[in-house]
């Protein structure tokens, strides 16, 4: 390279050494460097050699497999014929908790085409069309859908053959070259629309859902888990592909079958719901189109029996992609049908929150349970007037008889007492305010204010009068159903908030458990007992009691304990007047109703909520008492039972003695 | 600037301009067969690819109307509008199959790995033309900065991941760093580290699919119906085209669907299996001949810029062919690099097509016009 260079700047700097004919018509323009760059283009000129060196490598290897291999390469693409269609796999069956089925499969026909010549054959589709009875130009227009794919992917040309029809293309066959029966397994719901927003559907996945991390075996047109379980345990359900294989001859006709996988079905998922349970609520929730959420809780494990969420999806509108007319009208419904509201629904906890403050109350030692205060239906505090619910005050109240009675006057000194911020400790640790991990989508947390919270905010410090609306659960409260569900029934076991859980077992087609449900502790309550005796008094009064209110939900033989809640959507001076019918529906009062049974030794916390409903003893207190009903069936209070209780055993006798004193 | 000049009519480059016709009519005849669905019309995608070439014609008449020398103050502009583009693709585009790649614009899912490519010759060029040259050649501190310019958008094109268009970039800085006259005793130190980089990266650093596409390469067997599959199938379609192919539009690998990516990645092998070895000929005879009036529009610049600019176009379009036909003929693995003019793909359509303009316009300013 050295010497080569000296001899560069020795030659003359008009002489081209690239060797390629100089143009001589134009005077070229020395450059200065002009010995640099002839250097550059021998250089160029060089690195032909390697051009030619990967020409003649490639050329050769050409002439290797076409003309010297070319005979063995040809018989090859002859016997080149073993092919392969998928099989749909069936998803897992959805169970109740007695194994009543939900959601199971049905096999759907389907016609689909393989291209195997990629022609399409005018006559073909004509007969295809006369036999299924669709246009011509449907036919063509899934066709062109799916251009560019390989021939061997099917093309499904129509979904849910009759039999006739089915029984005629195979008895066709002949005439039909590549069209071909496919049976799909589709889905059945068993009972409907029945917690269609927990179990969700199906529908085909979309091009982003197919370029997700998780889209290994997945081809476009399979159907995926949109929503709710479906969704969430995609995993467990869908199963596995199996492989049909088939050899073929030149012109892609079905030789003979070749062994093929078959495919591996989804795993079982038995759900914590009882069917029975859910069918109650949701039904009693159709009724005057209430909308709403009700969600039944096993006090001492957390497992859900029963979520409804209120209007129910109507799950066959989103059978083979929803339309986009359907699609608006369930946005642009009053009573939000889209929204699962167990867990997507926020709202006041109202009253219900007063066991929050009594609980607080009494921990902190603001209160005991004797502590008397008097209400004359409204209390003042600094320039404001707040009112109590009854006008005519409930006069000399205790903690009891505050619960039962729903004096807000009585909660606005305890919560005057405490500030918002102790307030709020205790809600959090009943589960209020954060999301329960519960295996829904979308969950939100609710809200439970602090002070800090309120200054990151809005940039301003907390008033103490806000303290007395937040005490009576207005104000910023948000809470979901589920979570006053669980705080209802962790104050009915005693202090311990279990993660809510909907998963009862998932199976594999063997039988054998994947997944099984245990009982997880979210956070325990200790030394709480003694003060959650006294609040389970105020409930079961308020449920039991003359002046209580939620006589609505008393039942013969079970002892309910629960509170009531009214919700306050605005404070607009112009509906004051107005009766409460004449209220326009949206800005009408939710109506809660929370409560647990039997009070003795609780099994079950069954929440109610009831949008717009106006009075949650009125309103949602029957509900819940018509889901107690049928889950105690005709179980009476047993003695034998009730005594068998060791944790409660003093507060069975308490019970009793509030039960009797009734009549 | 865009000052009429007679001479530039006077130097118009013919020859490669029927070169490049030649080489699109076959490159569209073939993905035309490719892509044949049956109906009466060609298919969309053959009309894109079409619209594409069209498209591509009228920005070479735009862009040889400037002196190339214009673009080398363009060059580090659309450098740092690639790599730009390629962040913005690993950060916020949503991946497709698992790599992320395009840029949705709408009427056109842009890649902006295939003109990083060209930026990069383009900007190696005007850097390496503007070094003072050094007598025996250059150090390792005289490619630092060349080096620093690669390594940007190689590392993010290797994160999107694309091995094989990163690959490319790399092939591309050590064919025009060599050009650039390297000391020997640097070349060696590069080399050696080079090879201790690519041992570590095999270890270390390939993602699962790409290992396993390397080692499907060395033992077919292993991977029959995947990776394996598809080299398979690529052979026995160039080889059953036997002397004088099958006949246009009768390949039954392509039209059975046993070639996969039959009109990208694998198009030249329904053009070797439809007109056999000879017809492979003629167009590889095209197409080189295409390559080497490229050297030689390198050995007749007016310029350094221009002759390292044409050497590095030249290396891209090269580069690109050898290893797609390798992978072809079963000489590599898979990797994704498709065969200039000929796969099916506007981004590395338009790329070509400029790369080849850009040489078009050194030709034609081989005197210098002023």
């Amino acid at each position: 390279m050295k010497n080569f260079r000296k001899q560069n700047r020795k030659r003359p700097p008009d002489q081209d050494i690239s060797g390629w004919p100089r143009d001589v018509t134009t005077p070229r323009i020395t450059h200065i460097n002009d010995g640099e760059l002839d250097f550059y283009r021998r250089r160029a000129m060089y690195s032909s050699v390697v051009l030619v060196f990967f020409f003649v490598i490639l050329i050769t290897r050409l002439w290797y497999l076409q003309i010297q291999r070319g005979e063995e390469y040809t018989k090859m693409a002859k016997n080149n014929r073993v092919r392969y269609l998928e099989i749909a796999a069936p998803r897992g069956n959805i169970l109740d908790r007695k194994g009543r089925e939900i959601v199971t499969n049905r096999p759907s026909f389907n016609v689909v085409w393989v291209r195997e010549k990629n022609r399409v054959d005018d006559a073909l589709i004509k007969k295809t069309a006369s036999i299924l009875d669709i246009e011509i130009s449907e036919l063509l227009a899934r066709t062109r859908k799916m251009v560019g794919t390989p021939g061997h992917v099917p093309i499904r040309l129509a979904e849910e053959l009759s039999w006739d029809q089915v029984a005629y293309i195979e008895n066709n066959r002949m005439e039909l070259p590549g069209i071909k029966i496919e049976v799909v397994p589709q889905r059945v719901y068993h009972y409907g629309n029945l917690a269609s927003h927990v179990i969700g559907y199906l529908g085909e996945i979309n091009p982003k859902e197919l370029s997700s991390i998780d889209s290994e075996g997945y081809r476009s047109g399979d159907m995926i888990g949109k929503m709710g379980l479906e969704k969430l345990r995609e995993k467990d359900l869908r199963g596995e592909k199996g492989r049909h294989y088939m050899e073929v001859n030149a012109l892609g006709f079905e030789q003979r079958n070749l062994k093929g996988l078959e495919p591996l079905p989804g795993n079982d998922v038995q759900l914590t719901i009882d069917v029975d349970l859910q069918r109650v609520a949701e039904e009693l929730m159709m009724k005057d189109d209430k909308s709403g959420a009700v969600v039944a809780i096993e006090v001492n494990t957390g497992r859900l029996l029963m979520v409804a969420s209120s209007p129910v999806l109507e799950l066959d509108k989103f059978l083979g992609g929803i339309s986009v007319k359907n699609w608006k009208d369930m946005l642009t419904n009053p009573h939000h049908p889209l929204i699962n509201k167990i867990v997507q629904g926020q709202y006041p906890p109202a009253s219900t929150y007063k066991i929050v403050t009594a609980i607080a109350g009494l921990a902190e030692g603001v209160i005991t349970p004797e502590s008397s205060i008097y209400c004359p239906g409204h209390y003042r505090f600094g320039n404001r007037t707040y009112r109590c619910w009854k006008k005519t005050g409930h006069g000399a109240v205790n903690l009891k008889h505050a619960l039962s009675e729903s004096c807000d006057v009585y909660f606005y000194q305890v919560g005057q007492r405490l500030g918002v911020n102790r307030i709020a400790g205790y809600a959090t640790r009943l589960g209020l305010g954060r999301k329960t991990g519960v295996e829904m989508e979308h969950e939100k947390s609710g809200l439970i204010p602090t002070s800090d919270w309120k200054m990151k905010r809005y940039k301003r410090a907390w008033q103490e009068g806000e303290t007395l609306s937040i005490a009576i659960g207005q104000g910023f409260n948000l809470v979901t159903p589920l979570q006053l569900a669980l705080m209802t029934a962790t104050v009915a076991n005693g202090g311990t908030l279990y993660k809510p859980g909907m998963i009862e077992t998932v199976k594999d087609p063997d039988g054998h458990i994947i997944e099984q449900f245990h009982p997880t502790v979210l956070d325990r309550f200790d030394d709480q007992g003694s003060n959650l005796k006294i609040i389970k008094e105020g409930l079961i009064e308020a449920v039991n009691g003359r002046r209580g209110t939620a006589r609505r939900a008393k039942m013969e033989n079970i002892t309910v304990a629960g509170k009531t809640g009214t919700a306050q959507v605005v404070r607009l001076k112009q509906y004051k007047h107005l009766k409460e019918e004449d209220i326009p529906y949206k800005y009408r009062d939710h109506a809660w109703f929370t409560c647990f049974a039997p009070a003795e030794r609780p099994e079950i916390a069954v929440t109610v909520l009831v949008e717009h409903g106006l009075h949650g003893g009125s309103v949602a207190a029957p509900i819940a008492k018509a889901v107690l009903e049928k889950y105690f069936g005709r179980r009476g209070k047993n003695p034998e039972e009730t005594s068998s209780v060791v944790l409660f055993h003093n507060e069975v006798a308490d019970a009793g003695r509030s039960s009797e004193s009734i009549h | 600037m865009l000052r009429f000049d007679r001479r530039l009519v006077h130097n118009f480059d013919w020859v490669m301009v029927v070169l490049l016709l030649l080489i699109s009519t076959m490159s569209l005849a073939s993905l035309f067969s490719a892509t044949w669905n049956g109906g009466p019309s060609p298919s969309p995608i053959f009309f894109k690819q079409l619209y594409f070439f069209l498209f591509g014609y009228a920005f070479i008449l735009l862009l040889i109307s400037i002196d190339y020398s214009e673009l080398e103050m363009l060059s580090y502009v659309g450098y740092g509008a690639i790599c730009l583009l390629l962040l913005y693709t690993n950060l916020f585009v949503d991946s497709i199959a698992g790599t992320q790649r395009w840029i949705n614009l709408g009427f056109f899912h842009l890649q902006p790995s295939e003109p990083a490519k060209l930026v990069l010759v383009l900007v190696l060029a005007s850097s390496y033309s503007s070094n003072e040259y050094v007598e025996n050649g250059y150090r390792l501190r005289d490619i630092i900065r060349p080096a620093i310019i690669t390594a940007v958008p190689f590392t993010l094109i290797l994160i999107q991941p694309d091995l094989g268009t990163a690959l490319m970039l790399a092939i591309l800085f050590v064919s025009m760093t060599l050009f650039a006259h390297l000391r020997w005793s640097t070349i060696t130190l590069l080399g050696s580290t080079g090879m201790g980089c690519a041992v570590l990266g095999w270890l270390y650093g390939l993602k699962d699919y790409q290992r396993r596409r390397i080692e499907t390469f060395l033992n077919p067997e292993s991977d029959p119906m995947n990776h394996g599959y598809q080299i398979k199938q690529s052979k026995i379609a160039v080889g059953s085209g036997q002397g004088f192919g099958k006949g246009f539009m009768e390949g039954t690998q392509g039209h059975l669907n046993f070639l996969p990516e039959r009109h990208t990645d694998f198009a030249f092998a329904v053009w070797c299996e439809e007109l056999g070895f000879f017809g492979s000929l003629f167009f590889l005879v095209c197409f080189f001949f295409m390559l080497f009036w490229g050297i030689n529009i390198a050995l007749t610049a007016r310029d350094k810029f221009g002759v390292y600019l044409a050497f590095g176009l030249v290396m891209l379009i090269f580069w690109q062919t050898v290893i797609n036909l390798f992978m072809i003929t079963g000489m590599l693995p898979v990797v994704g690099i498709p065969l200039p003019l000929f796969s099916y793909g506007g981004s590395s359509l338009m790329t070509t097509l400029v790369a080849i303009g850009i040489l078009m316009n050194i030709r034609m300013r081989r005197f210098q016009v002023r």
